[in-house]
């Protein structure tokens, strides 16, 4: 119920679907078609291919960090209290809007990455099954990192400018948009945070679902991604659940 | 054994005391009312007991239940109609009532039922396909309460359950809230409406900066106060001095005025006892009574009383509202 509730409110924001949309379709359409060009020639159209894969994930990110907003949007309405009154743990709260976060990211997502298939290709379906699935613990724990750092700072100001940062640095220490390869010829330290990031992980996972994993940071199989992302779910869930019960309920919002 | 008992519940937003040291029993069955102005202290104490805001000290037992060791079974026991509606997403009052009831756990098929009852009582069954955010603000405030109405929960807390509706609308929720009390439910009802809480409530609690006053039936609270009945006499002659007099001697009596010769204001106590006396003092003297008025003391009397103030002062001089 908690998760229909967010799924209902996301479809609200149609205006921003539609931007994200446009915004994807000039990354892939016009970006990722020019920049491929400036690498080897004899590699263009793989790192075209390997560029939708990270815009997928940069959109899969940013829809999932999205649910951060409508917290500050639920507390300038004061429907926290609405919500903390239910007779519902905070725990199954936590939980379930971290789940709504994911689903309604994936409901957006979706036709994206039907887009992506449609370009690259789909080698294995079983590949891209369990790729897809550990996806959604990627959403999921993005979800519940947004919840957890929208309440533990209790200022929308704050939010936006700390999701901002955080935005430019997760991402851009990953391998959404290059090869782990050309990190660790850049620098050793960039690498080696590109590792142990979620957005790696989710990355790779993708580009190993659906068969281009010429350029992964991991080995063909794939487990240590999936656990990099279960142990980021569970992580940004458990905190999540803390800081509601913690920060939420002393009051003090801005 | 109380349905409701705090303990020196306590709420500290850093320097400002929202709720301070409050002690207070409130029985299974009765409608509670929690009354003072903004700023009082109502909508904290409601929300510390609905386990939505933590109390700084003390506690509360809710159902048996504390606050604080057992929130998630004290949130299985009760039912909020907040101050405010809480009404986010851009919905109608149909799905927002039907998402709540579905998260209180009625049936597929009650909760229809209730929802479509309500909507009716309460007059918005016409706008239930509307958009929330297009409904008027007592519109909105109907939804607000039909959450109540439709979860029927042991405690329902209600806070300014008429704010923004009008009269009446305002007497069709007052009996809904008397037949929910009546369906066994145990009304918490926060207002700074002397009169609704007067109409209302079994017993009451005056609340002012933080604190708790005095916990009475209104009767008892109105009765409190000497000389709080006003009785206006209008003889058909002049008063004599001595008549005047043997009117002052009576022991509820506490002042007279005489507003001209012919026209006396009395302040007393316990005016239905004492006024078939003056008549016949007044009779006796000879003195033909052209017409007599009687008026009680009401709850804002009771307020004035214990602080000082009228509400709308009270108000005045209350903190600026804080956030939660």
């Amino acid at each position: 119920m908690v998760v229909e509730r967010d799924l209902r409110m996301f479809l609200q924001y149609k205006f921003l679907i539609i931007l994200r949309t446009i915004w994807f379709v000039a990354q892939i359409g016009f970006f990722g078609l020019i920049a491929s060009r400036m690498v080897v020639p004899d590699l263009a159209d793989i790192y075209f291919e390997y560029y939708i894969a990270g815009v997928i994930i940069m959109m899969l990110y940013s829809a999932s960090v999205f649910i951060g907003y409508d917290i500050f949007e639920e507390a300038e309405h004061g429907v926290f209290e609405y919500l903390l009154s239910l007779p519902v743990s905070r725990r199954e709260l936590v939980f379930g809007r971290s789940i709504g976060g994911g689903i309604r990211s994936f409901i957006f997502v979706g036709p994206l990455i039907a887009i992506s298939l449609f370009i690259i290709g789909l080698a294995n379906p079983l590949n891209f099954l369990i790729a897809f699935s550990a996806l959604f613990l990627f959403a999921f724990g993005v979800s519940g990192m947004s919840i957890t750092i929208a309440v533990g700072l209790k200022s929308s100001d704050r939010f936006d400018i700390l999701m901002g940062a955080l935005n430019a640095v997760i991402v851009r220490l990953s391998t959404t948009m290059y090869p782990q390869a050309f990190v660790q010829d850049a620098n050793q330290a960039y690498a080696a945070l590109t590792n142990f990031n979620p957005v790696t992980f989710a990355s790779d996972l993708f580009r190993w679902g659906v068969g281009i994993e010429k350029y992964l940071t991991m080995s063909p199989m794939p487990l240590a991604a999936i656990i990099g992302l279960v142990i980021f779910f569970s992580a940004f869930t458990f905190v999540g659940v803390t800081f509601y019960e913690r920060r939420l309920e002393g009051g003090g919002w801005k | 054994m109380p349905i409701i008992r705090t303990i020196g519940l306590t709420k500290r937003y850093e320097d400002l005391v929202a709720v301070d040291q409050l002690n207070l029993s409130i029985e299974e069955g009765e409608i509670f009312g929690l009354l003072g102005p903004n700023g009082a202290g109502k909508t904290t104490t409601v929300l510390m007991l609905s386990t939505v805001v933590k109390p700084t000290e003390g506690t509360a037992f809710v159902g048996e239940q504390d606050i604080k060791k057992n929130p998630d079974d004290v949130r299985k026991l009760i039912g909020i109609c907040f101050q405010e509606p809480k009404i986010l997403w851009v919905s109608t009052p149909w799905d927002v009532l039907n998402w709540h009831a579905k998260v209180c756990g009625l049936s597929t098929a009650e909760r229809k039922k209730r929802v479509k009852q309500v909507l009716e009582d309460v007059n918005m069954w016409d706008s239930r396909q509307k958009n929330v955010h297009g409904l008027s603000g007592g519109m909105r405030k109907r939804v607000e309460i039909s959450k109540v109405l439709i979860q029927r929960p042991r405690i329902a807390f209600i806070d300014e359950p008429t704010a923004q509706i009008d009269v009446v609308g305002k007497h069709k929720i007052w009996n809904m809230i008397r037949e929910l009390r009546d369906e066994g439910s145990t009304i918490i009802l926060a207002t700074n409406e002397l009169h609704e809480a007067d109409m209302l409530s079994d017993r009451v609690a005056i609340m002012h900066k933080g604190k708790l006053l005095v916990c009475d039936t209104p009767k008892t609270l109105k009765d409190g106060i000497l000389g709080g009945d006003m009785v206006e006499i209008r003889l058909e002659k002049e008063v004599t001095q001595k008549s005047l007099e043997e009117l002052k001697n009576f022991r509820e009596v506490v002042d007279v005025i005489a507003v001209n010769p012919n026209n006396l204001r009395v302040y007393l106590n316990k005016v239905e006892e004492v006024v078939p006396q003056i008549m016949k003092l007044f009779l006796k003297k000879h003195l033909p009574i052209s017409s007599i008025n009687m008026s009680e003391p009401s709850l804002d009397d009771v307020f004035v009383h214990y602080t000082g103030l009228t509400i709308e002062e009270a108000e005045h001089k209350s903190p600026s509202r804080w956030k939660h």
